[in-house]
């Protein structure tokens, strides 16, 4: 019997860790696709994954108020490189850098409420028209239910996607 | 204009260093670039030894022109809301045209945040937004606005103005947003890149020189050197704000 009892929760284990790649891959939230530029960024990769938020809060601050223009942590720098000319040109907004990957994190900080999406050299500085704005100015309403409107269509892609699969 | 007399030494050794930099902004033979030579290294702050300001001559000011208007729409990018009444929508500058009732002169001025030495902007604003930079550019921070608009009750020249609506094609140096308020920035990002401020420049373009840009500390400046020989008034002077904008001929 208990060598029974051995067998069978090893055939579980066996069976949660063989699925948990295939569960993990059926989140219902579809990857960000973005192309990464030619070139190494300011700090690498896994430290801008973790810190890009704390760097950039704090150039803010330094160029805000002492007035330091370097280009290493500024988040206009991070647009020009990670935003290319075609993209910005077309207007594809769901392929954004910071956008795509914000959505796909469910982070609802947005920079781009006041901050161009486009590079400095594009002529088009259209900022992303999240689904909560784009309702909002249809209906020509006051948007400060516009975090809402974004987390609840967050809500309703994801719960769509899920139920297409 | 508390710090006019800067330490000669001081002064020699900028000097000779904007000669260097001057000097290395030969982009190509007779390829020079202007006006950079005066700029701070980007990862410098700014400094009080420096003090911005602008003169207005409004003798030379012309009535019914209104470049700087637009140049400074154009620069910043604030004239794009859609659904603002006109009491509304910003203003970061305005032409505005005075008459004498005595005798019926009419001359007109632009008016614009004065960048005054003791902002009362910044005295009320309740989370710091509004602050006066070290080089004398009084400014919003819209990272820490709450949109209260104590600053706009309290500045006696009406120079601020406040964002009522969701705001699209923003400039990637001016980013505005809903919520915020928002004034003249004396062309902060021109003025850290070493260039003057884009109402300057258009009144120079247009012939007309009524704006004199630079910086007031430095005594060998033209602003300087002007507001030194000729008579030039602070508007509200009796408010002891010491604006960094002056007006002669008013």
């Amino acid at each position: 019997m208990k060598r029974m009892i051995k067998l069978l929760s090893f055939a579980a284990v066996l069976v949660l860790t063989q699925s948990a790649p295939a569960l993990a891959g059926d989140s219902g939230v579809p990857m960000p696709k973005h192309a990464l530029p030619e070139g190494k960024c300011v700090e690498d990769t896994q430290v801008m994954r973790r810190n890009h938020m704390e760097y950039l809060k704090h150039h803010r601050d330094e160029t805000m108020h002492r007035g330091i223009r370097t280009k290493q942590h500024s988040l206009k720098e991070c647009i020009n490189c990670h935003v290319p000319e075609q993209q910005a040109e077309a207007g594809e907004q769901k392929d954004h850098f910071c956008q795509s990957c914000h959505s796909y994190a469910g982070v609802t900080i947005d920079c781009f409420q006041c901050h161009a999406t486009k590079p400095e050299k594009s002529a088009l500085f259209h900022p992303i028209v999240t689904p909560g704005m784009e309702r909002n100015q249809s209906a020509h309403q006051a948007d400060s239910a516009e975090l809402l409107n974004r987390l609840a269509k967050a809500k309703q892609d994801s719960d769509s996607v899920g139920a297409s699969k | 204009m508390s710090n006019e007399q800067q330490p000669d030494l001081a002064r020699r050794d900028f000097m000779s260093s904007g000669a260097q930099l001057a000097a290395g902004l030969t982009l190509a033979p007779g390829v020079v670039l202007y006006g950079v030579a005066q700029a701070k290294p980007d990862d410098q702050p700014v400094t009080d030894k420096v003090r911005w300001g602008m003169l207005i001559d409004t003798t030379k000011c012309a009535d019914g022109c209104d470049d700087c208007v637009t140049a400074c729409k154009t620069e910043q990018g604030w004239d794009n809301q859609t659904h603002a009444r006109a009491t509304q929508s910003a203003q970061w500058i305005r032409k505005v045209t005075l008459r004498d009732k005595a005798t019926g002169h009419q001359h007109s001025l632009p008016m614009m945040c004065q960048h005054c030495e003791n902002p009362p902007c910044a005295d009320v604003c309740p989370t710091g937004a509004s602050f006066k930079r070290a080089d004398g550019i009084v400014l919003v921070d819209r990272h820490i606005c709450i949109g209260c608009r104590y600053c706009m009750m309290a500045c006696p020249y009406k120079a601020r103005s406040f964002v009522h609506e969701t705001i699209t094609d923003q400039l990637p140096h001016m980013p505005r947003g809903k919520g915020c308020v928002e004034g003249c920035t004396m062309c902060v990002h021109r003025v850290d890149a070493g260039q003057t401020t884009a109402c300057a420049e258009a009144c120079a373009k247009a012939g007309h020189n009524a704006i004199l840009f630079g910086d007031l500390n430095d005594p060998k400046s033209a602003i300087a050197k002007t507001v030194a020989k000729y008579a030039t008034t602070q508007v509200r002077a009796d408010l002891g704000l010491n604006p960094g904008v002056r007006y002669s001929g008013i």
